[in-house]
């Protein structure tokens, strides 16, 4: 389990962003003494930081070089300064990657992912399985029992997503939103013919009722 | 100046030393001076006032094309009477020292202007930073909301959002030269950032997001260009159609420079009003009809185009679409712009 630190003076967001973090499958360290951060990070060894700039009393930048000249861990700089100007400045100053409030949840956990990922911890799962059903996320194939089908790009994101949340239900909207973070700008009836199709897939791989419309809620897998 | 203006001056001067002249001429013809001597006399002191009064004269224009010229070449014309050589009469130069108090009392005025719009910016753009905690945490907390409620909640919060981008962009546009970077950037980036940011309204508005061929790079300020587009974008579905509203992104070459059109199937705007939709202020019939409209999206977009030297057209049928087109200029650029940067003033 990858541990992240989150340096942050607001308390509201930190507790929210450990909550959500934690949900996410991080162990999650937060700051709340903003002295002696050198000594705090080496005690703890995070493996992510995500510092904020606008700490009380402190000069965010002169942290974020003072963590990069002790320590090689990623940090990413979350700040409410968002001029080009200021995340040139970030980024010289060792951030690894500048996000700026307010964020989007999906963004900011896709882009510790992606910090995480180049900073070469455990790789993302390439293949996602479901009660025998295999996902291939690079190959775009998904297969059962040794048969297997090839999906489009939004077929894929779609399958990818419920099978992320397995037994959960997700929202049609929720749907949307995970496409149009990936640039599939689709909408409401072009969803529809996208499960229709994926069921249609799923059904001649032998699992008929595999995406269970759920009425007024969404879709469970 | 003109001779005329010169010697209008100059009349009464001259109608006086006239009189003494004739006055002296008639006194030395009673005294017994022959006339013979007396025109002689005359004669060389006609030849003296000429040459004196033509000499002024020249003078004068002199000055006064040196004192021209130094004001054409002033950046801040307020500033001349610190620049102007002093005169060398006594009273051209107490007549100068009165300008000059004047002109003092004005740079203190303009010099308080401008430092209080500074404060005033600084004042903006920290609050923007300030506010931008809460709707982070707000943002974070709807996460746990039902469905619904949480889905209304984040459109209200990514209203708010809009509104205040536009409050920082507008305070940015005063002094550009403090957060522009004009660097490479990829047109499609630039298009799925804009999108991205709006990406609950555009939903909720149900817009069909179409793009086209977007692989350009263009040089530009990454941050601003996302501005400008989000403005169109944020038009583009508050001023939709009813029926399945779209809008197309898509860009083309056109020589060194790149077009970007934005064209949706939207309301449209009357052509009377097509010319004043980049006034600041101005809603437009569709913007009192539906409410809400600031009247300072595409105003900020005008503006903020010019710094980064975006061309910005518009088209619009009433009924059938409104078509925005952003030609974004070629690589060697940004003159006015760099030259801001070295040289606020």
């Amino acid at each position: 389990m990858q541990k992240i630190m989150i340096i942050e003076d607001d308390p509201l967001i930190r507790e929210e962003l450990s909550l959500l973090l934690e949900n996410e499958g991080y162990r999650v360290v937060s700051i709340t003494d903003f002295t002696d951060m050198t000594g705090q990070i080496r005690d703890c060894a995070p493996d992510l930081v995500l510092l904020d700039l606008g700490l009380p009393g402190r000069d965010g930048l002169a942290l974020c070089a003072q963590i990069r000249k002790n320590f090689t861990l990623p940090i990413i700089i979350v700040t409410s300064r968002d001029s080009s100007t200021d995340e040139f400045r970030g980024l010289s100053m060792g951030g690894d990657d500048y996000i700026t409030k307010p964020y989007d949840v999906p963004v900011l956990l896709a882009r510790i992912k992606a910090v995480l990922r180049r900073s070469g911890g455990v790789s993302e799962a390439d293949v996602l399985t479901v009660n025998g059903l295999r996902l291939c996320l690079t190959k775009g194939t998904v297969s059962l029992n040794g048969r297997s089908e090839e999906l489009t790009r939004n077929e894929l994101k779609i399958l990818a997503h419920l099978m992320a949340h397995a037994g959960e239900i997700v929202s049609r909207a929720d749907l949307i939103d995970v496409l149009w973070e990936n640039q599939i700008y689709i909408d409401d009836n072009t969803l529809s013919v996208n499960v229709t199709r994926l069921r249609t897939k799923l059904k001649d791989l032998g699992m008929p009722d595999c995406i269970r419309t759920r009425r007024g809620m969404g879709y469970q897998l | 100046m003109t001779i005329y203006e010169f010697l209008s001056d100059r009349l009464g001067k001259i109608m006086v030393q006239l009189c003494c002249t004739a006055a002296a001429a008639f006194f030395l013809r009673m005294t017994g001076t022959s006339s013979g001597v007396i025109t002689l006399l005359l004669l060389f002191l006609l030849l003296i006032f000429t040459v004196t009064q033509i000499s002024e004269y020249h003078k004068c224009r002199q000055r006064l094309s040196e004192l021209s010229a130094l004001l054409q070449g002033l950046d801040q014309k307020y500033l001349f009477g610190e620049c102007a050589p002093p005169p060398h009469t006594v009273y051209e130069q107490k007549l100068f020292a009165l300008m000059r108090s004047s002109g003092r009392a004005m740079i203190g005025a303009v010099s308080d202007a401008q430092a209080s719009m500074q404060e005033y910016r600084e004042y903006i753009e920290s609050w923007v930073h300030e506010i931008k905690t809460p709707i982070t945490a707000a943002k974070l907390t709807c996460r746990r909301m039902d469905p619904d409620s949480r889905r209304k909640f984040s459109a209200e919060l990514s209203q708010i959002e809009a509104h205040v981008e536009r409050a920082l962009y507008y305070a940015r546009a005063e002094s550009p030269e403090q957060d522009c970077i004009i660097r490479q950037a990829s047109l499609s980036d630039i298009v799925s950032q804009a999108v991205g940011n709006h990406r609950t309204l555009l939903i909720q508005s149900q817009m069909k997001i179409e793009t086209g061929n977007l692989d350009f790079t263009v040089y530009t300020d990454k941050k601003w260009a996302v501005f400008i587009l989000g403005q169109l974008l944020q038009n583009a579905s508050r001023y939709r159609s009813n029926a399945s509203p779209s809008v197309l992104l898509t860009a083309t070459p056109c020589g060194r420079q790149v077009q970007l059109t934005v064209s949706d199937n939207g309301i449209g705007i009357p052509a009377h009003e097509l010319p004043r939709v980049f006034d600041r202020g101005f809603t437009g019939s569709n913007g009192r009809l539906r409410g809400g409209s600031t009247g300072m999206g595409l105003y900020l977009c005008r503006k903020l185009a010019a710094l980064l030297e975006i061309d910005l057209q518009i088209s619009s049928m009433e009924q059938q679409g409104t078509t925005v087109t952003l030609t974004f200029p070629a690589k060697q650029l940004s003159e006015t712009l760099q030259n801001r940067k070295t040289n606020p003033y």
